[in-house]
């Protein structure tokens, strides 16, 4: 009985560890190729950024609008204690705006200055891209490409890459004389 | 190893460096006092001993020398005059500025070796521009160190246990009515258990109220943090401008919040320069005058209810009421009709206008720094207000009121154009309600009275360009009476909702100054409200030539007039445009040359704005542009832009532009009238 039992631990055990390299490798060998981006929609578009820009996703609370400020922000809101603003980015972008309805996300992303929501017409969450789909935005392609970095094809379509560096560095996004 | 030394080794010089330079000045001032010498070498002793410990050998020779000096002035070898003392103080100065330096890890501002060579001959050390050390907190053995970071985060968890403590009062509310609902055996549980519940939280508010005086108090510091420098400065200015000057402080012991006290030390210094500069005469013109020729500047801070009275007062020259008039007229900046109205007392706070400066000759005193409008401006940034008083010949006073604290204030909660602002109880006069046919029209705006003065009277949400939401007919109307440097203005709101303390918060980065708010803070119910910075209200009332109330007269006759915006910042196109709505013209807007020609081409408008500066076509080759074309030859358009030149206006004209704007002067009004003298 003993024995078998044994016999059985270290099955599994080698099992184990063939199973724990192979998901390493597979990990190693995918790290190089994707790209891990929250995925969103914009103007009736898939857009994405890499998640590490962005610190939560959230239903979008009461804004209160802010007298004498650009259009681009919508208001502010609570953020658990912290007053912060909810940016509509997509005459940025050149996108027609449709009404943010239910769906409607804030996607609280944290910049080198500041922490700000921009607004989304609905949220996809994580999905990892590969990048053996991605294709560079061409040069010259105008004011409206000056912040995207490229698109990714996939399945549903094509999912435009946000150059969230350029984005949030923008001093469009602030409010007010330095 | 070496730096934990240092570190501590500077710490200490602060201490002993504090202690030198007030010593000094009083023995200034009463050289008899000897026995101030002593204490005196002992600081010069010790930092010498301790500089020499952590090797530090220009600081032992520079101390080394201030001892020797000392001691001689002890045993009376040496006069205790106005001169030796100045030796000894540049040697603190330099002992202070190499200590600075190394605690922050830089070469030190300073000819170290020039200096300790030429202090040991007994030379001044001309070059070094000596930085007033201010003293810090006297350190007790019975006090830790605390970050102010740390500190900070304790008030605004506070500040969070405050809104929390709201929300559990909003929620007995609710038990109230619920009660009210049930049948009556039920109602008397819960109205026994509701109480109970009462007396728990009003407890936890009393908890809250003791814990947040606590925390405030560990933000707070005494104004003599800041005012040992002072005397220094007013004592070096005395010196440089040749005129005798005996400083006063009062009240040193007053506390005031940190972040204040930062704030109000270079206000500080600044009117004390004015005092010296501009106040106090020569000491011969003071004795001609008959007055005596030492002058005096007093400082003092007392409290008064829930704030402090900062007050510069100075027995020099005061202000001139008519010579400031004349000054304002000739700069351009009063109107010589509006100089006749204006009382003696207005034309004072004409000092506090921005380009104003009385001072005839630009000194290097006078010419620098910050002027009167800078200061009226922080002032107004930390919620304080400041009022003038003066008698020619005799004295001027600058009184500033500030709050004790910024992190909690005492606000209305107003609604207005469907949102909810708060507005600080200091600038707030009375709420009154205003019948349609007690509103009378003075010159382009309407007024009422209260209590027998007439009053400007504005709608808030046309001030702040919200959607307005007003019912015809003579509807009771509520406005909220505001004060602010001896003027007052009514603003219409739509409801009042209560007084409420509030917990001030800060917009975060995304928003530098902007225009009419202070901050915000967190409703009982978990909502953001903006707090209205008043003063901002009062110069938009300025700029506004026509009242908005009366807007909506002119919105139904101006309600077809389209105007084109065309800038290809946004902030410009914002700002034009919500000016325009709120005035109650159409606005489109296009984001360069190119876009404006296409909107143009596709519906008919009545202006166009336009900036010059734009990627792609600019603005007069789309003046151009559109004066050549059928449709647009009569067409106004407004070109705005930041260039300045002549030459860029002649240009405008040129290409068919009737009026031409400069973004540097840019305001409201300005815009608005040029509209309205183009199109009505």
């Amino acid at each position: 009985m003993g024995d078998d039992n044994s016999y059985d631990i270290r099955t599994i055990l080698t099992q184990m560890r063939e199973e724990y390299w192979q998901a390493l490798a597979e990990e190693e060998s995918e790290a190089k190729e994707t790209l891990e981006c929250l995925v969103f929609t914009l103007g009736g578009k898939r857009y994405a950024f890499e998640t590490h820009y962005a610190s939560e996703v959230i239903r979008i609370p009461k804004l209160v609008r802010v007298p004498a400020v650009q259009s681009l922000i919508r208001g502010i809101f609570n953020l658990r204690g912290e007053i912060t603003a909810a940016i509509d980015i997509r005459p940025m972008l050149g996108l027609p705006q449709p009404e943010i309805g239910p769906t409607g996300r804030i996607l609280v992303v944290r910049g080198d200055n500041f922490a700000t929501g921009i607004l989304v017409e609905a949220a996809h969450g994580v999905q990892a891209l590969c990048f053996d789909d991605f294709e560079p935005v061409a040069a010259g392609c105008g004011i409206k490409a000056q912040f995207l970095r490229g698109h990714f094809t996939v399945e549903e379509g094509s999912v435009i890459l946000l150059d969230m560096e350029a984005l949030l560095a923008d001093p469009e996004l602030v409010a007010g004389e330095a | 190893m070496g730096n934990r030394y240092l570190e501590i080794f500077c710490r200490e010089a602060e201490e002993h460096l504090a202690s030198l330079q007030s010593g000094l000045l009083v023995l200034e001032k009463n050289p008899a006092r000897t026995d101030l010498l002593h204490e005196l070498l002992r600081n010069a002793h010790t930092l010498k001993g301790s500089a020499r410990m952590v090797g530090l050998a220009d600081i032992s020779a520079i101390t080394h020398t201030m001892e020797e000096q000392l001691k001689g002035m002890e045993r009376g070898e040496r006069t205790v005059d106005a001169q030796a003392i100045d030796l000894l103080l540049r040697g603190a100065d330099a002992v202070a500025l190499i200590t600075s330096a190394l605690m922050r890890g830089t070469a030190p501002e300073l000819d170290v070796e020039r200096f300790v060579a030429e202090y040991e001959r007994g030379e001044l050390g001309q070059h070094i521009s000596a930085e007033p050390k201010e003293a810090q907190a006297e350190a007790h053995a019975d006090t830790v160190r605390a970050d102010v970071k740390t500190l900070d985060h304790l008030v605004n968890l506070v500040g969070e246990l405050i809104i929390n403590k709201k929300r559990l009062e909003a929620k007995l509310e609710r038990l109230k009515e619920i009660g009210y609902a049930l049948p009556d055996q039920h109602a008397a549980t819960l109205g026994a258990f509701r109480g109970e519940l009462e007396e728990d939280v009003l407890y936890l508010d009393y908890l809250i109220q003791e814990l947040h005086g606590k925390a405030m108090g560990l933000r707070m510091l005494p104004l003599r943090t800041i005012s040992d420098g002072l005397e220094r400065l007013v004592r070096d200015l005395a010196q440089q401008l040749g005129r005798e000057v005996q400083f006063q402080i009062v009240g040193q012991a007053i506390e005031m919040d940190r972040v204040l006290l930062e704030g109000l030390k270079p206000i500080l210094i600044h009117l004390l320069t004015n005092a010296l500069s501009h106040g106090i005469e020569a000491p011969d013109a003071r004795a001609a005058a008959g007055k005596p020729r030492r002058g005096t500047v007093l400082l003092s801070a007392r409290h008064q209810g829930n704030s402090v009275l900062v007050e510069v007062r100075d027995d020099g020259r005061g202000m001139d009421p008519a010579g400031i008039k004349a000054a304002a007229v000739a700069r351009g900046v009063l109107d010589p009709r509006e100089a006749d109205v204006l009382s003696d007392e207005e034309a004072l706070y004409l000092t506090f206008r921005p380009g104003f400066s009385t001072a005839e000759i630009v000194t290097d005193v006078s010419g620098r720094g910050v002027g009167m409008d800078v200061v009226k401006k922080n002032i107004e940034r930390v919620k304080g207000s400041v009022t003038l008083s003066s008698e020619p010949g005799r004295y001027t006073q600058v009184t500033l009121q500030l709050p004790l604290t910024l992190s909690v204030l005492d606000a209305l909660i107003v609604a207005c154009g469907g949102e909810t602002f708060a507005i600080p109880t200091n600038y707030l006069q009375e709420i009154v309600k205003v019948r349609a046919g007690e509103i009378d029209t003075l010159g382009s705006g309407e007024v009422i009275k209260v209590r027998g003065a007439t009053t400007p009277l504005y709608s808030l949400p046309g001030m702040l360009g919200l959607p307005e939401r007003r019912e015809a007919g003579d509807a009771t109307l509520s406005a909220v009476v505001l004060k602010h440097c001896d003027q007052r203005i009514a603003c219409i709101v739509e409801a009042h909702l209560g007084y409420s303390e509030v917990v001030v918060k800060g917009l975060g980065k995304q928003f530098r100054n902007v225009r009419f708010l202070f901050g915000a803070t967190i409703l009982g119910d978990g909502n953001p409200a903006l707090i209205l910075n008043v003063p901002d209200l009062f110069e938009s009332g300025r700029g506004v030539q026509r009242a908005p109330l009366s807007a909506e007269e002119v919105q139904a006759a101006q309600r077809r007039l389209k105007v084109l915006v065309v800038d290809d910042s946004i902030t410009t196109r914002t700002m034009e445009q919500s000016i325009l709505v709120s005035q109650g013209y159409r606005v489109v807007t296009a984001v360069s040359g190119e876009d404006a020609l296409e909107k143009s081409a596709q519906e008919q408008f009545d202006l166009v704005i336009s900036d010059v500066e734009m990627p792609g076509i600019n603005g007069f080759e789309l003046t151009r542009a559109l004066r050549a074309s059928e449709q647009y030859r009569e067409t106004p358009v407004i070109i705005v832009s930041s260039l300045s030149r002549d030459e860029d206006k002649r240009q405008a004209l040129q290409a068919g532009a009737q009026a031409y704007i400069v973004k540097g002067a840019f305001d409201q009004g300005l815009l608005l009238e040029t509209v309205q003298m183009l199109i009505g």
